[in-house]
């Protein structure tokens, strides 16, 4: 390998990555916007559930209900009440009958109507459910005769719940890197489209020290926008050295994917189809951490669940080596096969 | 050393069923210009990237400075400056920073940019982007680019291909700059006129192989044929054409016999073309 070679190949690449301007602005535009959507998004998560009550008799039991996390606002009337839910201002709204005294002292089933929005969540639904149900055994003089016992598998974050937007930043994070998978694929994809790259074969560079240059460039721009990016949203502030390793692996795992796509693509829009076909399937991953319980163990698959947990792991339940290190190890070997497919694919490309 | 820049031994290349260089052999010697002619897909362009080392010959072999090109293709290619067909050439930076690019590539110490481009032409435009340039401006970057290392070989692939006059000048008379340096040119091109003033030697190549390689002169006296053309003054002072066939034993006779019997208004002498000298040997014109 030729250094200084190597050298004047990145400094190229690197000033015509910025002289596009497409590729120039949506870099810094990305950046910015991920940042701004961070610090607008709440840092606290609202853990109460605000729920709507009309009654024209309240029984004291229901004096009991305002528990932790628990608000409830009385309304004037029944027909406010379903507005109210309707307009979202309540998670529920609960209607009891007017003689809900009397039949509950005749030993009768009054009927509690519970109004819900269609897209309520199931467990709000089932929660209110269940409240109802015990504040009637209460009532009538017959708590329900079990004990239950809660237990927190891994840290207790009962009272500081991890706010949305720290949960996004793996999202942010990948997405940040693949987006680096198009404009590296772009910037090779282009060389060969416009015959540039046959003018630098006949030169004395190798095809070593082009492949060199172009990780050297790919891992260099991913890396440094995510580190940023990491750096301004806190995300560097716990095991720092572990989460800089997750991210420049994932910076060579964006070499590979970009080398690979850049062999398949043709021009400039084939690389925008298969870098967005690219980057929502890698993205997969983060969505799991952002909707807990929506994706199963199949997207182990996908080499960015491993850079995806670790950092959050990392940042939200600061992780150490001991936790994360078969992640980075997977990771690791992930990337060596995107990375030798790519130059594979990319060298019979380019003979 | 010995003292021919290029010697081709049976450079063969093909494309699946298609051979597109048939088992080529010449040689170039050091200094010389050779101008290499054929039609479109004659497998010129295959032969120059089989010299050049971006393809490996199917079989033979090509040797450059003594170097055999398929073993030693990064020393070979430190040595050679090449201008292709087609401009490839970074369009979004300017002249100064392609040409600067390309040193370091070459890893050329000290190097004059501004004399360079003030040699091609375009001193003024320098800092440009080159996406703001004329065909004829690139195509003059792209020799410059060529002569960034002071190559010792110079392949250029038809340098003045649908350039203006003064571009196409100013093209030639670099290459016999060039020439004057001691650098060897392989040039490929359409122009005939270009081959036959420029070329020391030219070869024809047709599908694939060469059918002809000798100097300009040579080819024309071996070939050709030259000829008397006259326009004679006919009946009711219609102008009509009569043509001589020179250097034949018939010639003195003809001649005597038309400046005696006809009314001579013009004549001239005629040469065979390097074109007409291709469509005798191949029954296929050069620009096809």
């Amino acid at each position: 390998m030729n250094f200084g070679i190597i050298r004047a190949l990145a400094a190229k690449d690197l000033s015509l990555y910025f002289r596009n301007k497409f590729y120039a602005l949506i870099t810094v535009f990305g950046l910015i916007t991920y940042i701004i959507i961070y610090f607008v998004m709440p840092s606290t998560v609202n853990e109460s559930l605000k729920v709507g009550l009309y009654a024209q008799v309240v029984p004291p039991v229901f004096e009991l209900i305002p528990e932790e996390g628990l608000v409830i606002d009385m309304v004037e009337s029944e027909e406010a009440l379903i507005s109210a839910v309707t307009e979202g201002k309540y998670a529920a709204g609960i209607a009891l009958p007017a003689d809900i005294l009397d039949k509950l002292a005749q030993g009768l089933k009054p009927l509690i109507t519970l109004y819900f929005t269609a897209d309520a969540p199931v467990e709000v639904k089932d929660a209110i459910e269940v409240m109802m149900t015990e504040l009637a055994y209460l009532q009538t003089g017959q708590p329900l005769a079990i004990e239950t016992s809660a237990e927190i598998l891994g840290p207790d974050k009962i009272g500081e719940q991890i706010p949305t937007r720290d949960r996004m930043r793996p999202l942010f994070a990948i997405v940040l890197l693949m987006f680096e998978t198009m404009g590296l694929a772009s910037l090779i994809s282009e060389e060969v489209e416009h015959g540039t790259l046959q003018a630098l074969l006949i030169t004395p560079m190798t095809v070593t020290d082009l492949f060199a240059a172009k990780a050297i460039m790919g891992i260099g721009l991913a890396f440094g926008q995510v580190v940023l990016f990491m750096a301004i949203v806190g995300g560097l502030s716990s095991q720092p050295l572990i989460m800089l390793t997750a991210l420049f692996l994932g910076g060579i795992l964006v070499t590979g994917v970009a080398f690979l796509v850049a062999s398949l693509a043709k021009d400039m829009m084939s690389v925008m189809a298969w870098g967005v076909v690219v980057i929502i399937a890698l993205s997969v991953p983060a969505f799991g951490i952002l909707f807990p319980g929506t994706i199963t163990g199949w997207v182990k698959v996908l080499p960015s669940y491993y850079l995806v947990d670790t950092v959050h792991q990392v940042a939200s339940f600061d992780a150490g080596w001991g936790d994360i290190w078969s992640n980075l190890l997977i990771l690791t070997g992930f990337n060596a096969a995107f990375v030798a497919a790519g130059i594979m694919a990319l060298r019979r490309k380019l003979q | 050393m010995s003292a021919d820049a290029i010697v081709a031994e049976d450079l063969t290349y093909w494309y699946g069923q298609l051979v597109a260089v048939d088992h080529i052999n010449f040689t170039v010697a050091q200094g010389e210009i050779l101008g290499f002619l054929g039609p479109n897909g004659a497998g010129k362009t295959t032969a120059i990237k089989m010299l050049t080392g971006q393809l490996k010959p199917r079989a033979g072999r090509a040797v450059l400075m003594d170097m055999d090109v398929s073993r030693n293709v990064e020393r070979v290619q430190a040595e050679i400056g090449v201008c292709f067909e087609e401009t490839n050439l970074y369009e979004q930076m300017s002249a100064v920073e392609n040409l600067k690019l390309f040193a370091r590539l070459f890893n050329v110490g000290s190097f004059d940019v501004y004399a360079l481009l003030e040699r091609v032409g375009l001193s003024g435009r320098e800092k440009d982007r080159v996406e703001h340039y004329s065909k004829g401006m690139k195509q003059r970057l792209m020799v410059a680019r060529s002569l960034v290392s002071r190559p010792r070989i110079l392949f250029l692939d038809e340098p003045t291909s649908g350039l203006d006059p003064a571009s196409s000048e100013a093209i030639r008379d670099i290459i016999l700059e060039e020439r004057q340096r001691g650098a060897t040119v392989f040039l490929t091109t359409h122009d005939m006129m270009e081959a036959d003033k420029l070329s020391d030697r030219v070869a024809f190549m047709n599908q694939g192989k060469i059918v002809a390689l000798d100097t300009p002169h040579n080819l024309k006296q071996q070939y050709g044929k030259r000829a008397l053309k006259a326009s004679i003054s006919g009946k009711g002072s219609k102008l009509e054409s009569r043509e001589i066939v020179l250097d034949t034993p018939q010639t003195p006779e003809e001649i005597h016999n038309l400046f005696a019997r006809e009314k001579v208004v013009t004549i001239h002498s005629e040469e065979a073309t390097l074109e007409d000298i291709f469509i005798k040997l191949t029954g296929r014109r050069l620009s096809e």
